[in-house]
This record gives structure tokens, C-alpha cells and sequence, in this order.
């Protein structure tokens, strides 16, 4: 591993650990306006996992997930994605939806809609705490939601990102309502350029 | 008993036990191509991830496609394979992310693809086979004891290439 990534693993690192705390309460409360009612999120774990144990994390390659994957530009660059089970998947709409669990049966048109608009607000409620943290102003793309074998989804993550990263940053975030969780998997991988402009201090 | 050898991310796998299935999981925009001497039934399957191997990159040549086929063919060669004997399959190299704004710079399954018909062809090697491209994941499964080749997505049945 060269110095430059050493760094960047250690500062980027501890960077994240607060971004990350910050974030997904904002991110919490992002989806508590969106679904009426109260929804609050664990501590977030923050690890850094080997790409090519993404998969074997998840279930192996060929476990079905959910994958909603955004773009990060603007002054930061790079891409976060949030994946989940295929049968998390379906509850985690049912919480969005204030259904009793199960009631979700596939994945239509307003079930992806609903894991899209999640995307949407985590990444921009994530996104704003990066900026108030650092200064560094970023938006999110629409997300993509992907519903494929786990290995198929990650291949984007893994071909996109610079050979720099042979790590990525997992936060695993629970959300709570009424009682009931969904767990989630947030991917952070963050461009090259952005890399060394944080670790810089940019 | 069958033996499966996985086929990881950026590896490649050559075996000529006929009991071994060589298999690449939830192939996405990745794309897994077969390799395969009838004579000596010496099998041999890459898992690229990439189309081109950047100049200079210290990457491991099995992650691109160009430069994954010609080890590949290389380890088969060693093995005692000829290569005009070699019989050729793949799959893989969907587009996973298929919405707006997401086209252009993502397109790597397709990328991946129009690399390895380009290597193939300069090596004089044609395809027996192949599925790619789609929207959707596959897992391949190569035979060492007949060279075929399988592939399973979600939602469907697993069919021959």
C-alpha cells in the first residue's frame, strides 16, 4: 500500500467516523419528515472492507439484493450506494410505508420508487453533513435502484472506482420505527481526486 | 462428486479434472470467457473487470479483458493446449445501471464486450458461443469434462451457451 493511501485510510478514516454519525442522523430525520413520524437510526458502524469481500458480506455473489447507487459531484466526487437483501429490502419499504411486515410482496414500480427516494434523501441528507464538516459542497445524481444478484451490482462500484481503493468504507446503519428495524449497508467510495483534496484539508 | 472452483473478481482458473466446474458469480457488467481444448479437455475460464489494461499499471493482467485473454490462453498453452484447437465462450458484460444520466461513462459491460471480440479476433479465435450484454446479472458455470457453458440470472432458468 503506498504512503499516500496509508493516509488516506487513516484520516479519511476518523473524517468519516464523525461525517458518518452526522450524516445518517440527518439522514434519520431526512425520512422522518418524508414518512409523518418519528424514525431514529443506531450509531452507525463504520468499517473499511476489502473490495472483494463486499459480496461474501452480503449473502455471497449470487444472493439477491437491492442496490441503490448514486453519483456524488461537485466539489467531492465519488459514489455511495445503498444495498440491502432482497427480503430486508421488502421490509425496509413496508417501515417507509407504515405497512405491517410482509405486506410487501415484490418490488413494482412504487416500492422502488419509495428505496429511490431513500437513496435520495441519505445521500443528500449525507452529503450536507460532509459539507458542513469539511466546506466541500456536493449533490447527489437520481439514484439507480438495481435488483440483481449481489455480485452483478457490485461490479459497478468495483469497475468505476480508482485502483487506489482497494478498500471502501461501509457504514451499517439501523433505522427504528415503532419498535420495528431495518438494517442497511451504505457504500461510500469517494473519487481519487477527492481523496487527496480531503486528506489535503481542500 | 462435482467440484466447483470459483472464479473470483479479476482471477482466472484453468483445470483439466473432469470433476472441476469452474464457476464466476453474479457476473455484471463483468464478463466471463471460456476457454476449452477438446483434445486434452483442458478448461480455463477469466473473470475480467475491466476492458484495457491501462500502460504502465502494475494491476494484475487477469482484471482486463485484453490482457486477461492472452494469459489465460498463455496458462492453457503451457498446460499443453494448441490453440487452434481452442474453443471460445462467454458471457456477461451487462449494464446494470440502466437510468437516465447514468449512460455514457457507465457502459462497461458493453466496453467489455466490444474489448474481448477485438482481442479474440486478433488472436484468430472465434466465439462457439456466447450471451452478453442485458441489464441483468449472470453467474457462469464452465464444464471441464465437455466445455459447456451455463448461465443463471434471477427469474430465469439456467440455459446452455
Amino acid at each position: 500500500m503506498s504512503e499516500s493511501s496509508q493516509k488516506f485510510d487513516q484520516e479519511l478514516h476518523s473524517l468519516l467516523v464523525v461525517m458518518a454519525n452526522e450524516g445518517i442522523h440527518n439522514a434519520a430525520k431526512g425520512m422522518s419528515d418524508m414518512v409523518g413520524e418519528s424514525l431514529s437510526v443506531d450509531q452507525p458502524l463504520v468499517k473499511r472492507v476489502p473490495i472483494r469481500e463486499i459480496p461474501n458480506l452480503l449473502g455471497g455473489p449470487e444472493a439477491e439484493a437491492v442496490g441503490i447507487y448514486l453519483r456524488v459531484e461537485g466539489q467531492i466526487g465519488g459514489q455511495m450506494m445503498l444495498v440491502v437483501p432482497y427480503a430486508k429490502a421488502l421490509e425496509l419499504v413496508d417501515l417507509m410505508m407504515n405497512v405491517p411486515v410482509g405486506t410487501t410482496q415484490n418490488l413494482g414500480a412504487i416500492e422502488r420508487s419509495a428505496l429511490q427516494e431513500m437513496g435520495n434523501l441519505t445521500g443528500s441528507f449525507f452529503l450536507n453533513a460532509v459539507a458542513a464538516t469539511t466546506g466541500l459542497n456536493a449533490r447527489p445524481s437520481p439514484p439507480a435502484v438495481m435488483v440483481d444478484m449481489i455480485g452483478a451490482i457490485i461490479d459497478i462500484i468495483l469497475a468505476t472506482s480508482d485502483n487506489l481503493s482497494e478498500t471502501v468504507l461501509m457504514l451499517q446503519a439501523k433505522f427504528l420505527r415503532n419498535g420495528r428495524e431495518a438494517e442497511v449497508d451504505f457504500w461510500i467510495i469517494p473519487d481519487r481526486n477527492t481523496i487527496e483534496n480531503m486528506v489535503k484539508g481542500e | 462428486m462435482d467440484n466447483i472452483i470459483t472464479v473470483g473478481l479479476g482471477e482466472y482458473a484453468v483445470s483439466k479434472d473432469p470433476l472441476d466446474i469452474l464457476v464466476a458469480y453474479g457476473l455484471g457488467s463483468c464478463v466471463g470467457i471460456g476457454m476449452y481444448d477438446q483434445k486434452i479437455r483442458l478448461a480455463g475460464l477469466l473473470h475480467a473487470l475491466l476492458p484495457v489494461h491501462p500502460l504502465g499499471s502494475a494491476d494484475e493482467n487477469s482484471r482486463y479483458v485484453d490482457t486477461g485473454i492472452q494469459l489465460l490462453i498463455e496458462e492453457m498453452i503451457k498446460k499443453g493446449a494448441d490453440h487452434s484447437r481452442l474453443v471460445v465462450r462467454m458471457a456477461g458484460g451487462a449494464n446494470m445501471l440502466v437510468a437516465p444520466g447514468f449512460t455514457g461513462s457507465f457502459n462497461i459491460g458493453t466496453r467489455n464486450v466490444e474489448t474481448a471480440y477485438t482481442t479474440l479476433n486478433k488472436l484468430k479465435l472465434t466465439l462457439a458461443g456466447k450471451e452478453v450484454g442485458g441489464t441483468q446479472g449472470r453467474t457462469v458455470k464452465f464444464y471441464v469434462k465437455d466445455g459447456r457453458m451455463t448461465i443463471r440470472s434471477i427469474g430465469n432458468q439456467e440455459r446452455e451457451v
